[in-house]
């Protein structure tokens, strides 16, 4: 019978219940007695089991870049930036008498017809700006103690309670960013967004959306811990049927790390996001879901599994944690709780039906889900702050008094930029050379992204006399205004919203019967393919009006094991290469792709986007005699310019210890833009991880 | 004073003129399988310096007596060779039973009986597939139980390797390094299930809609937590050229997938020098190796009865020898009259790590009771043995419906290169309430399904 080891009282008394029940069922002594759990009821054939194992995980940075998603990776902080702010088009007369300008002038066309003078002691039109963040220099990456467990009670031979619990502490000293230091007597402090994930240092775990702090169940977190329970659930099993209620993960597919059919979860991209050891796939990365799950072997060979589940999204790292994605400029509004998805009515829900037919095996998937990636846009600050009378080097500020007089009579600037997008605090965009590489580098187009901000939050947006722009130029002359009317910058807010979509899939395999031993013996080939209708995407102009397209993926899959000498066991390879139409492998739309620096002036949009996406991976285990020793590697190649490669190595002494290694290289300049390629803006996670593990 | 009727010398002059012959029955006296079924015992097939130690021994060694260093050189001829040296050098000791004369009790009733009731109707077919005389799959028991030649002998081993039904076994592995250091342990489960030559479970002889297939297999790992859920399903094809289809559940993926299945000499798991080609010595399709050849036959010391220990609630087994009287198990041998040697070579494993094993079969029952195979090179790599026996001793049963439950009660695969061994015992259950069973229905549905595996599968 199984041992129970570290238990609780709980746990305890029912050990000590099975071990009874086990004692008389060996007095028995027959296999026939013990096989019928309708004989023995609840708890004749009790069995407590536990296991689990704790372990350090520590990754070495090897590139002198931070990410450049966080405060002190952004390379702005290191870099000057000219600005030259213009006179807004929009602005009528008044903003020119405030400004000094004689009323002679002709009026703005645009946002390059009259540049703002520097006039000493009165006003700032041009100057020259390198964000106030220190940048720094980390050698960790990551610093992590996991331990987990996993309790398994054998309640009858049909049903077992079975709960895993998942610990985590980040007790690394990293150089972060801690918001705090960014306030100055300008703009203030950063007010916008949650506290928790915007206000302080760093927030390694937890994860909080707008009006609820605990949307994921059964997790408790705080800042450097997070314990929750991935697997906690009742599971019945009685002839065909196989019943799970609880809270769980569940995968389909047969391909690895490319989720083609692999659509019932999201993510949890919290600690080590992506760069974790990809031989284990999304091993820890599954958000687990209070689901239920039902698998029918219907036929020897037909296997039907369908579960319906409360929505739970896709959890991304936090403002400047280590592998975060999304940069902080943006403040991100996440409507998950706000907008009711958050509610037990809200079910994903979906059904498979997999196929073993000798040679040949064949999957089909429908499932009627929510996205659980999200998309995003634009959204209304709620920020209401005016903008201050001095800008950056504390000059005065006559653009900001300027639009914060003109709208003294309608409750002020700030309850009209409360109405924008935008926020007038430290932390954000300082020049526009800093908004579009950012733009670029997250896959938005820069250009008509400042215009959707302005044309969908109409009149406010207008009240701040902020008007669309026709091009590049233009479009930096406004920006640059409003960075210096801001007393030096902006932040973005964003909203993350939920759609439904359907997804419909099919798979089919084949397993190549050659000469023994030859290059094709034992193939499998895969093939999968899924088809969304309607798929909404975030819009690269982050405009309110998402885009919808029908989304085709598909992957072909190749593995096999090879012999090539009887001194070693198989290596086992597996190629694979994935298509896709409308986003790239992190669901960034394509039409985003291609941004640059800069523009031609008369550039009317930032990216010319690309029409599919292509990846290559390849991977294979190298085991050495009595598997003591095990080579990996893993690639991951973008034909665009991007690389990853992953080699690492398993060591496995005896039953208790293990240690894994693996570096992580990352080229995202293979040929020319990096913005792309799927890999563009990773660089950072050029690292090397060193996992020890103690299991009992 | 008894007086012997044949003297020492001559059972070994007839297994010499018998293989030189070329002659493969078995049997010195009479022929072995008309001995036994005329009444079940073998005594008329053989001499008494075959039925019994004292009497191969001229009483130097009794019944009861332990084999040790000190008195191996006696019976050096009655074991294989890396097993003598284990007891020579290593600190193994056998203790020596009394030779089972009783067939019935050398495994399963059922087995046995449709043995004797089917005798006679196995042939193999155009693709060397046994089958009956109307050319349908085979209906129970040893197709080929007076064997008169090697692929007869590993034919029947391959058609029914636990010689139940279906068998779920809760494992404990124990692997252990040169030095005697236990450096892995594992709790896991094994599960078979003939769909053919069913001679117990309803519906049989077939299940109706699964004769093409041969066996349902799956072996999945309960503990430590880093081998918790991984899990594999053979199915295998009746047709004994063809590989078995291979579904794995990997704790990493948290999902079935299909493997290539023609790789069967890799580790399952780190430590362990089981590969599943080493099943029942016989744990890949039969054509898939080739050039059966019998190379010898004599008797044997093994362990063919007292392989289960009752005296620990779990039948956990004791251990002794090796640096830290940890590497080998308590075993109980007995001499079986004889054994049939048989060789075989990989030819559909070009890459394979042997080139040939060498399995030790007892003639009565045509069960594997030894096993060596040996390297490229041609040097011996690794040996296996195994203890069986009726689940019945010291009042105590374990049952199978009306009769004591038959089967394996531990094994030790040793890599003789390395000094490694990986010992196996069977009890009653593993962690997880996972209990042995045998000829249970739910065998099927619980573990030898892609539902199975999805239940099994850690979360």
């Amino acid at each position: 019978m199984g041992k129970a080891r570290n238990l609780g009282p709980i746990a305890l008394g029912l050990l000590l219940m099975g071990g009874a029940a086990q004692a008389q069922d060996n007095s028995s002594g027959s296999s026939a007695d013990s096989s019928d759990s309708s004989s023995g009821g609840w708890f004749h054939d009790m069995d407590v089991s536990f296991g689990g194992f704790i372990r350090p995980e520590v990754a070495f940075s090897t590139s002198n870049q931070e990410n450049p998603n966080n405060q002190r990776g952004n390379p702005y902080d290191s870099i000057s930036a000219p600005r030259q702010a213009y006179v807004p088009p929009n602005s009528g007369t008044a903003l020119l008498s405030a400004l000094g300008l004689p009323i002679t002038l002709p009026l703005p066309l645009n946002w390059n017809s009259i540049p703002v003078p520097n006039v000493p002691l009165v006003a700032t039109g041009t100057d020259t700006v390198t964000r106030p963040i220190a940048p720094s220099n980390n050698a960790f990456n990551l610093h992590i103690l996991r331990g987990e467990g996993e309790l398994g009670v054998k309640l009858t031979n049909d049903l077992k309670f079975i709960t895993r619990v998942r610990a985590l502490g980040d007790f690394g000293h990293y150089s972060d960013f801690r918001a705090p230091s960014a306030c100055n007597s300008i703009e203030g402090c950063i007010d916008g967004g949650n506290p928790a994930l915007y206000g302080g240092a760093p927030n390694y775990f937890q994860y909080q959306v707008d009006g609820n702090k605990h949307p994921n169940p059964l997790e408790w977190a705080g800042p450097n811990y997070l314990v929750y329970f991935p697997t906690m659930i009742l599971d019945y099993n009685h002839g065909p049927l196989n019943v799970r209620l609880g809270n769980q993960s569940i995968a389909w597919g047969q391909a690895i790390f490319f989720r083609v059919l692999d659509v019932v979860d999201g993510l949890d991209l919290r600690r080590h996001s992506v760069l974790d050891y990809a031989q284990e796939e999304y091993s820890d990365k599954r958000v687990p879901s209070p689901a239920l799950r039902i698998g029918y072997q219907l036929t020897d060979d037909v296997l039907a599994d369908g579960y319906v589940q409360k929505f739970q999204p896709t959890v991304y790292g936090n403002p400047n944690t280590q592998y975060n994605i999304i940069p902080v400029q943006f403040t991100v509004h996440d409507r998950y709780s706000d907008d009711g998805d958050d509610k037990w009515s809200k079910l994903s829900y979906g059904m498979r039906l997999k196929a073993n037919l000798g040679q040949w095996g064949f999957q089909a998937v429908a499932t009627r889900r929510y996205n659980p990636d999200g998309v995003f846009r634009w959204t209304a600050s709620g920020v209401s702050k005016n903008l201050p009378g001095t800008t950056t080097g504390g000059a005065p500020n006559l653009l900001g008094t300027a639009v914060n007089l003109a709208n003294a009579t309608s409750g002020g600037a700030g309850k009209a930029l409360s109405g924008t997008p935008f926020e007038a605090s430290p932390g954000g965009v300082y020049s526009a050379n800093e908004w579009f590489h950012y733009a670029s580098m997250v896959r938005l187009d820069g250009i008509q992204g400042l215009n959707a901000a302005i044309n969908d939050f109409q009149p406010s947006t207008t009240k701040v006399f902020a008007s669309p722009v026709q091009n590049y130029q233009q479009a930096v002359g406004e920006l640059n205004t409003f960075f210096i009317a801001a007393g030096g910058d902006l932040r973005g807010h964003i909203e993350r919203d939920y759609f439904q979509e359907t997804v419909l899939g099919l798979g089919t395999s084949y397993v190549v019967d050659g000469e023994p031993g030859s290059i094709l013996d034992q193939l499998i080939i895969n093939v999968e393919g899924s088809y969304t209708p309607a798929r909404v995407y975030t819009s690269p102009t982050l405009g309110k009006d998402f885009q919808h397209s029908n989304d085709y993926v598909g992957a072909l899959v190749m593995e096999k094991y090879y012999r090539f000498t009887d001194a070693f066991p198989a290596t086992y390879f597996v190629l694979q290469y994935m298509h896709r139409t409308r986003d790239d492998l992190f669901g960034r739309s394509l039409k985003g792709y291609g941004g640059t620096d800069t523009y031609d002036a008369n550039a009317t949009t930032g990216n010319p986007g690309v029409t599919n996406a292509n990846y290559v991976v390849f991977a294979f285990q190298q085991p050495f005699p009595q598997d003591i020793y095990r080579v990996g590697f893993a690639t991951l190649y973008d034909p665009r310019g991007g690389i990853l490669v992953q080699p690492g190595l398993q060591y496995k002494p005896n039953g208790h210890w293990s240690i894994d290694g693996f570096y992580n290289y990352i080229n995202d300049r293979l040929s020319g833009n990096p913005n792309n390629n799927l890999l563009g803006g990773l660089a950072f996670g050029n690292e090397f991880t060193l996992r020890v593990g103690y299991q009992f | 004073m008894h007086i012997r009727r044949y003297d020492p010398d001559y059972s070994r002059r007839h297994f010499l003129q018998q293989m030189a012959k070329g002659v493969a029955s078995a049997g010195v006296l009479m022929p072995l399988w008309q001995a036994l079924a005329q009444n079940g015992e073998i005594n008329k097939a053989y001499p008494e310096e075959l039925l019994s130690i004292e009497g191969y021994t001229k009483g130097r060694i009794k019944t009861g007596d332990e084999i040790t260093a000190a008195n191996v050189e006696l019976v050096k001829d009655l074991l294989e060779p890396i097993k003598y040296v284990q007891v020579a050098k290593m600190g193994r000791r056998l203790r020596v039973a009394k030779t089972t004369t009783d067939l019935m009790r050398l495994s399963p009733w059922e087995y046995l009986e449709a043995t004797l009731r089917n005798q006679g109707q196995a042939r193999f077919d155009a693709r060397g597939n046994v089958v009956t005389a109307e050319g349908k799959p085979w209906i129970g028991g040893s197709p080929f139980p007076a064997p008169q030649t090697a692929v007869e002998l590993f034919a029947g081993l391959t058609l029914s390797w636990g010689r139940h039904d279906a068998a779920f076994y809760a494992i404990k592995e124990y692997d252990l390094s040169s030095d005697g250091d236990l450096r892995f342990n594992y709790e896991c489960g094994w599960a078979e299930l003939s769909p053919i030559a069913r001679v117990c479970m309803e519906p049989k002889p077939y299940w109706p809609g699964h004769e093409d297939k041969l066996r349902y297999q799956s072996v999945f790992f309960q503990t430590p937590e880093s081998a918790r859920g991984t899990s594999f399903l053979n199915i295998w094809a009746y047709d004994q050229s063809t590989f078995p289809d291979l579904y794995g559940y990997v704790p990493a993926f948290k999902r079935i997938r299909q493997f290539p299945t023609d790789q069967r000499f890799e580790p399952l798991i780190p430590g362990s020098t089981l590969y599943l080609s080493d099943a029942w010595c016989a744990g890949d399709p039969l054509y898939t190796w080739g050039n059966y050849k019998i190379v010898g036959r004599g008797p044997l010391l093994a362990g063919v009865s007292g392989g289960w220990d009752p005296s620990h609630p779990n039948w956990e087994h004791g251990t002794h020898g090796g640096p830290q009287g940890k590497t080998f198990w308590n075993t109980t041998v007995e001499l079986v009259p004889e054994a049939i040697v048989v060789e075989a070579e990989p030819v559909k494993f070009p890459r394979a790590p042997v080139s040939k094993k060498r399995v030790w079969f007892d003639a009565r029952t045509q069960l594997p009771i030894s096993m060596v195979s040996f390297d490229r090179r041609g040097e011996p790599y690794r040996s296996f043995d195994g203890a069986y026996g009726l689940y019945e001793a010291d009042g105590k049963a374990f049952m199978d419906g009306k009769h004591p439950y038959w089967s394996w009660g531990h094994v030790h695969a040793f890599d003789i290169q390395t000094g490694t061994m990986t010992r196996l015992e069977q009890v009653r259950t593993i962690s997880g309430g996972h209990a042995t069973r045998a000829n249970d229905p739910v065998i099927y549905d619980k573990y030898l399904t892609n539902a199975a595996l999805m239940h099994l599968g850690s979360t």
